[in-house]
């Protein structure tokens, strides 16, 4: 007799939430099923990679990575040079010399790193602030502006500024809206509510709902996009259908396990292996528990991530 | 009444708006001759042509015929019947002869404006101008007309109006008054002088219609959706000066149509909420606001010293004391009064009595404030929900101390701040300034008296405060599960138990002990998109255990269909589920047929053979588990607790400490409803018992206990 | 739906007697009903209870145990889907595959590599728990029995894979002390392996060319009676093992299909196809979706950290927060004159915190009060994060004989505390922190 298994395809479906425009444009979500669950139902949009650079260059990136880089000198030269690794879906560009704690470079300046690389690349872009909320508002708003026409992702409006990035990039500019909230399936649910009551539309959202190495409080990441899931597939909460992006590369190459050297730790072993690994296991421990698209960093793995995603779908 | 004069306020805005018609109809036809009708026309960057009339007609104008036959179009609405809709629609016909005649400035003239006005404002200015909008930072628009009575009161009123973040547009004399007293203009400081023809009040009526397409996805055409977006979130309003003559009215009209009240300081008709006299032009800022419902957002507390949670903890010592305020020995009192708006002024800070500097260094007194609030989603209700953070907000004042609540308080204040200028006013201006940010959603208006006259502190303590104290205890006591007809969920604590759901009634409040029904209502109010949601209680399936289908309903989706159904009164049928921080946890003690109820504090034993945190570990995490349930402490004094299963009288043990605390209002329910005396007594605690169930049973016997001769439970 | 535990009780003897060694029938039930401990242990259950019960609360997933003494593991018996629903019980266990066909080189080499992850990470000791010897017959049945000599010196649960009846048979009888799996059933050995797996009383492993295959022979082993099984997800393709893992989980728990409720191998030794970084993804996949024993090429810092974390995280009581070891944690190079920080001891707030302060670079002591595994607000409102409490820990500790530092740093959230620890913890300076961890850098740096 042969094995049967009930069906787990469910009736409601994530949102196509597609990013950048021509050829090189992404659909996230779509699916109707859990992650990878292809034997309930096909998966129409595989989740998405995408690749990491910041306004600051070759300057802030761990040595392993500069290597890859080797030859640019300009954040315009690692854009260029980051569309082209293997597996690479979508560019984003993380500003954090924004921070006001931290080098706080002026918004007029990291805009105009933003304009440059969108000028420079064609594949979908992916704009992160620098975590302050203050200056990610204006920030983010004035990115939103520069991509005009780009239908580029701007991550991402919090409760405390959503009403300026939701505005900004979902009414004035069109552009696609991500929603962060902290590890909370009601934060999350809330954020979106307020987005849409501002008048954006649901369908132009993706939703960080949250992340974390794997080791450093991942139990709530993984409830909390297991949960998301659940409530948008079973419940079929409308609410919660956005599809959900996860940046790992800004979690993962902090922690001491990427970052120790193997001077100081030399039963380690190879740093670069130690960095790898903890963003290609964290960023499949996310794709996992739900999430449709993730940043990565290296581009090894990016390349291993997006192998992993192909042997599934 | 308007009808009673000769001349009707139709007949104004008629006349103006056919004076204004035909010099539109003049203006297109002589451009018409002069270049013919195939003459392109056009506003520079921007995509939505002739943003009015594409917004309310749907249709793009390209050229001087074009024109023409959009004249043609405006002529349709201008209808000639007295009523409230015919007088709107000629508004809009003016407003749109005004975009007409504006336009055709910009016919073989690219720049036809010059500094200091702007004419004409490209989407980019829209779409920049329009994010703070939505979002509330800038929190109006004031539409200035005409001249000022004197340049510097025009200049006063731009100036206030900038001063609260409010987006200032200028049309015509009030920018020749600017100018003469050097005062600056320009999108930068956000005072943006249009033109000074009166047709070019079209650029700021251009800017809403623009926002409600971009911002508000409304489709060009569709003018119902259009004016209900620009009257509900386009926050604009018109000043306009004396003397007003027929075609500002008409095209004032157009403003009221977009749900843009005017105010002016003429003797004119007037029309409530829409078109408001104002003789004092002083006063224009504070009519308009209130008119427009515009809320100012607080940002900075006007003190001398510092506020931070990093003064909450603060202890001000004697020696260090510069005066003391002490509810223990003399008469104080803190109260939020609701009251109508037209009896509070906002911002108005009253202090009656002796200020600190009066005083004499370490000594002794009364104070008593008064926090006034009105709003129209102002609740009495929530009085007691601002009131308990009083203290809280004073606290964080550097070096100022608060305890207890009601006429119970104490402060102190200490001599460093005193020396940096500290004054009984200011104790004012933080509970203004908190109350105003905190709870903006639901007070439109605020207002602080500070008392420190001694004999009046006696009196208000008295006669206002102790009354209102007392009427809201009995309003706590006396409401019902069946005196409301809603109850709340409450699932702030899902992160930790990701299917619990709290349903919170009059009578059973969060099991976390802090959240009551009032709480929950405040928090609801507050916060609509928050933790706390509504939950109807039309669907009764029984009523002896409490289960409405509604409540299901509710308690399904919040804990996204972890949970089916649940009772509000049973432990052993559908009990509520526990998340992790339930003060108390009940459970079945078989042998004495009744229950055990153990409080986070207490670590030992009970009867039933659990602790509490064994307990905890059987009963968390938003499971149903029938026979226990997480609760709050208050709880165990009302009528609802286990109704289903005959009540209080089914609890056996407690320990000591706990039924100390609840002894009081325990007994006075235990006597109520059984008209048993000293209840407590009967009730075992650690002292007598603390795990042998054989013991406990020996104990109630002794004591005749109710429980005994009640219904097996299971 | 599990038994709640006062339908235990109804059946239980409501004797008191105490003999299971609860204090209670209703405290022994409720513990049942968790799982918590066996019907077994109540002598006075009639057996026809017994019977009722078993049946109820039989969990839909076996728990198989595999090894002995402190190296014996629970595999399976998990009842639910999501760790959000209820704690996952079993963790999920690592081996690393040493084979028969390699040189004497290699295999010193690999189990060498074995024995050097070995860490702690919040009080767990983590390393490679198993080895998978896999049997080449080219190499014949005495190298083979010779290798898994050797791997049994390691002190590892051995996986055998085998499925040579004869060849596994003599290699089982080397070390079915030490309960081993026998993983090399099919369709077609069933019979005979299942037999050397009873009579040595150790787990058998079940292979099948597709999951038809394998769901059938898990049916024709348990028609044999047989039930102390483990199902290897095969080595098609990585789609077809995580279909296997997925339906066959899903089938047993929400389905109450009972052949699907077995533990899992999945072998991504030979699925990842040599490509390590893939392993590793597929090792954290597996982690996540219900692979109860993964087999890996080679496991190293690079892999273990991470899924060590990983596993970690998943496999604690979603109720209960994850506690780090209260005490004094230097950082960045701090000494005893450094500022001390004090916080909770919620690993999250731990982890935030210390990663902060370690941003900073600044040299400081963050002291880890003993709050319950509590964040911030929530301990403190509990009491368990009090002036009081800061004190006795202190005092207990002995805070003031290790750091000379009199600079105590405590969270802006309870600022409230200030005043109070001024007064409990005379002599030292309380400062207050920014409410949020995100703002310790620019603090510290200002400090």
């Amino acid at each position: 007799m042969p094995f049967t298994a009930k069906s787990g395809k469910f009736n409601a479906k994530i949102n196509t939430v597609e990013v950048g425009t021509g050829d090189k444009a992404i659909k996230l979500g779509g699916e109707n099923v859990f992650p990878f669950y292809t034997f309930d139902d096909a998966i129409e949009n595989a989740p998405k990679v995408g690749i990491e650079i910041t306004d600051g260059g070759m300057e802030n990136e761990p040595e392993c990575v500069q290597n890859l880089y080797e030859g640019c000198t300009t954040v315009v030269d690692m854009a260029k040079k980051a569309v082209t690794f293997d597996g690479v879906d979508f560019l984003s560009i993380r500003l954090e010399g924004g921070d006001p704690n931290g080098k706080n470079k002026s918004t007029e300046e990291l805009i105009q790193i933003v304009k440059d690389v969108a000028d420079a690349v064609d594949v979908p872009l992916v704009v992160c602030g620098c975590k302050n909320v203050e200056k990610d508002a204006e920030l983010l708003d004035k990115a939103a502006a520069a991509l005009d026409g780009k239908n580029a992702m701007i991550l991402a409006a919090k409760e405390e500024n959503y009403k300026t990035i939701g505005a900004s990039a979902g009414l004035a500019y069109k552009q696609i809206v991500g929603a962060e909230s902290a590890v909370d399936i009601n934060l999350a649910k809330q954020l979106n509510v307020l987005l849409t009551q501002l008048g954006v539309d649901a369908k132009t959202i993706v939703m960080n709902a949250g992340t974390a190495a794997v080791g450093y409080g991942f139990d709530y990441v993984i409830s909390t996009l297991d949960r998301v899931k659940a409530a948008a597939l079973s419940q079929g909460d409308a609410t919660l259908q956005m599809p959900i992006i996860t940046p790992v590369a800004s979690e993962t190459w902090t922690v001491k396990e990427s970052t120790a050297s193997e001077e100081d730790m030399p039963e380690w072993g190879n740093l670069e292996e130690r960095g790898i690994d903890m963003e290609v296991e964290t960023a499949a421990a996310v794709l996992a528990a739900g999430s449709d698209a993730v940043i990565l960093k290296h581009p090894e793995s990016v390349r291993t991530i997006k192998a992993m995603i192909s042997e599934l779908i | 009444m308007m009808e009673e004069k000769n001349v009707t306020l139709f007949d104004v805005i008629f006349k103006g708006n056919d004076a204004v018609y035909g010099l539109t109809e003049k203006a297109i036809d002589d451009a018409i001759a002069q270049y013919g009708a195939d003459k392109a026309v056009a506003f520079p960057d921007t995509a939505y042509s002739l943003p009015c009339y594409y917004g309310v007609t749907g249709t793009k104008v390209g050229n001087l015929g074009e024109l023409k036959t959009a004249l043609g179009v405006v002529k349709s609405l201008m209808t000639r019947n007295p009523r409230l809709n015919d007088a709107f629609m000629s508004g809009i016909a003016t407003a749109l002869c005004a975009e007409f005649i504006e336009v055709l400035k910009y016919v073989d003239n690219a720049a036809p404006y010059s500094e200091p006005c702007y004419g004409h404002l490209a989407d980019a200015v829209i779409r920049e101008l329009g994010v703070p909008l939505v979002t509330g930072d800038i929190p109006g628009v004031a539409v200035i007309l005409g001249a000022a009575p004197t340049a510097e009161e025009g200049v006063a009123l731009v100036k206030s109006y900038q001063a609260q973040g409010i987006l200032v547009t200028l049309v015509g004399g009030i920018i020749d008054q600017c100018e003469e007293l050097g005062y600056k203009t320009g999108a930068n400081v956000r005072v943006i002088p249009l033109g000074k023809d009166v047709t070019a009040v079209i650029h700021v009526v251009s800017v809403a219609v623009r926002a409600a397409l971009i911002f508000g996805n409304i489709t060009p055409g569709d003018s119902a959706g259009l004016m209900k977006y620009t009257m509900e979130r386009v926050p604009a309003f018109v000043n306009a000066f004396a003397p007003l003559d027929e075609v500002i009215v008409a095209a004032g009209a157009g403003a009221i149509a977009l749900g843009f009240p005017v105010i002016t300081n003429e003797e004119t008709f007037r029309v409530p909420k829409s078109l408001i006299v104002q003789p004092d032009v002083s006063k224009f800022n504070a009519t308009s606001l209130e008119a427009r419902d515009i809320k100012i957002k607080i940002t900075n507390i006007d003190i001398p010293v510092a506020f931070a949670s990093a003064f909450e903890g603060e202890i001000i010592r004697r020696g260090d004391m510069q005066v003391e305020f002490d509810g223990s020995r003399v008469d104080c009192f803190e109260l939020v009064h609701t009251k109508e708006l037209s009896e509070v002024e906002d911002h108005k800070i009253e202090v009656i009595g002796p200020d600190i500097d009066e005083f004499e260094v370490g000594s002794k007194h009364s104070i008593g404030y008064i926090v006034e609030v009105a709003g129209k989603s102002m609740q009495s209700d929530f009085e007691p929900v601002f009131e308990r953070k009083f203290h809280s907000y004073l606290n964080c004042v550097e070096g100022m101390m608060h305890t207890g609540q009601r006429d119970m308080i104490r402060i102190r204040i200490s001599k460093d701040t005193f020396n940096a200028g500290f004054r009984v006013k200011h104790i004012g201006e933080v509970l203004y300034a908190k109350v105003k940010s905190e709870f903006a959603a639901v007070v439109d208006k605020c207002q602080v008296k500070v008392i420190t006259d001694p004999e009046m502190c006696t009196k208000l303590r008295h006669e206002l405060a102790i009354p209102m104290f007392d009427k809201r205890d009995e309003r706590l006591t006396t409401l019902t599960d069946e005196g409301v007809d809603v109850y709340y969920s409450c699932i702030m604590c899902q992160a930790f138990s990701p299917s619990h759901v709290c349903v919170v009634t009059p009578e059973r409040l969060g099991l976390c002990g802090a959240v009551s029904w009032l709480d929950a209502k405040a928090t609801n109010e507050l916060d609509p998109q928050g933790p706390c949601q509504v939950i109807t209680k039309e669907k009764v399936i029984d009523e002896r255990i409490g289960e409405y289908e509604d409540v299901n309903e509710a308690v399904r989706k919040f804990s996204q269909g972890a949970l089916e159904d649940v009772s509000l009164y049973s432990i052993i049928e559908k009990p509520m589920t526990s998340c992790g921080c339930f003060e108390c946890i009940c459970g079945i003690e078989p042998l004495s047929n009744g229950v055990c109820i153990a409080n986070r504090e207490y670590a030992g034993m009970t009867p039933i053979g659990m602790t509490f945190s064994e307990l905890a570990s059987m009963t968390g995490g938003g499971v149903q588990t029938p026979g226990f349930m997480g609760h709050g402490k208050h709880f165990i004094s009302s009528k609802k607790f286990m109704k289903a299963e005959g009540g209080i009288a089914r609890i056996v043990w407690m320990p000591k400490d706990l039924k100390d605390q609840v002894a009081e209002r325990l007994n006075e329910s235990a006597k109520e409803l059984y008209g048993i005396d000293n209840f407590t007594d009967m009730i075992a605690d650690e002292t007598v018992v603390t795990e042998d169930p054989e013991a406990l049973l020996a104990f109630l016997t002794e004591k005749g206990h109710p429980a005994l001769e009640m219904e097996p439970m299971m | 739906m599990a038994l709640k535990g006062l339908d235990i009780f109804k059946l239980s003897p409501k004797k008191n007697c105490k003999e299971c060694g609860s204090p209670t029938c209703m405290a022994f039930s409720m513990k049942v009903a968790q799982g918590a401990v066996s019907l077994d242990k109540c002598p006075y259950f009639s057996e026809e209870a017994k019977a009722s019960l078993n049946e109820a609360t039989a969990p839909p997933m076996k728990t198989i145990k595999v090894g002995t003494g402190d190296k014996e593991y629970s595999l399976g018996g998990e009842t639910v889907l999501f760790r959000h629903e209820k704690t996952f019980v079993s963790r999920t266990r690592y081996a690393v595959t040493v084979c028969s066909c390699m040189d004497d080189a290699a295999i010193d080499a690999k189990l060498a590599e074995i024995k050097s992850v070995d860490y702690e990470r919040i009080g767990e000791r983590m390393f490679t728990e198993m080895i998978y010897v896999n049997y080449a017959p080219a190499a014949g049945k005495e190298k083979y029995l010779e290798l898994v000599k050797k791997a049994a010196g390691l002190d590892r649960v051995l996986i055998l894979g085998c499925e040579d009846p004869e060849v596994a048979a003599e290699a089982v009888a080397l070390v079915k002390d030490q309960k081993p799996v026998l993983n090399g059933a099919n369709a077609s050995n069933y019979e005979a392996m299942s037999k050397v797996a009873t009579d040595a009383g150790v787990t058998l492993g079940v292979q099948g060319a597709d999951i038809n295959e394998l769901y059938d022979t898990l049916a024709a082993l348990e028609k044999l009676g047989n039930k102390n099984l483990i199902f290897d997800c095969g080595v098609n393709s990585v789609k077809e093992a995580y279909q296997i893992a997925v339906q066959f989980r899903k089938a047993a728990i929400k389905d109450g299909n009972r052949t699907c409720g077995y533990p899992s191998i999945v072998r991504l030794d030979r699925l990842s196809g040599g490509d390590k970084h893939l392993q590793a993804a597929l090792l954290s996949l597996f982690t996540m979706k219900y692979g109860s024993i993964i087999v890996l090429d080679q496991m190293t810092y690079a892999e273990a950290n991470p899924v060590y974390g990983l596993r970690q995280n998943l496999f604690t009581d979603p109720q209960k927060p994850m506690k780090v070891e209260p005490g004094i944690y230097p950082l960045n190079g701090a000494d005893e004159n450094s500022v001390c920080l004090t916080t909770v001891d919620f690993a999250l707030t731990y982890f935030l915190v210390s990663g902060e302060l370690e941003r900073s670079g600044v040299p400081c002591n963050l002291i880890i009060n003993d709050a319950g595994g509590l964040s911030v607000l929530t301990s403190w409102a509990a009491g368990k994060f009090s002036a009081g409490t800061i004190a006795k820990f202190f005092a207990e500790q002995d805070i003031e004989g290790k750091v000379k530092s009199r600079k105590l740093v405590i969270p802006g959230k309870v600022a409230v505390l200030k005043g109070e620890l001024e007064s409990k913890i005379p002599g030292w300076e309380i400062i207050i922190a920014p409410r949020e961890a995100v703002q310790l850098v620019k603090f510290m740096k200002e400090l």
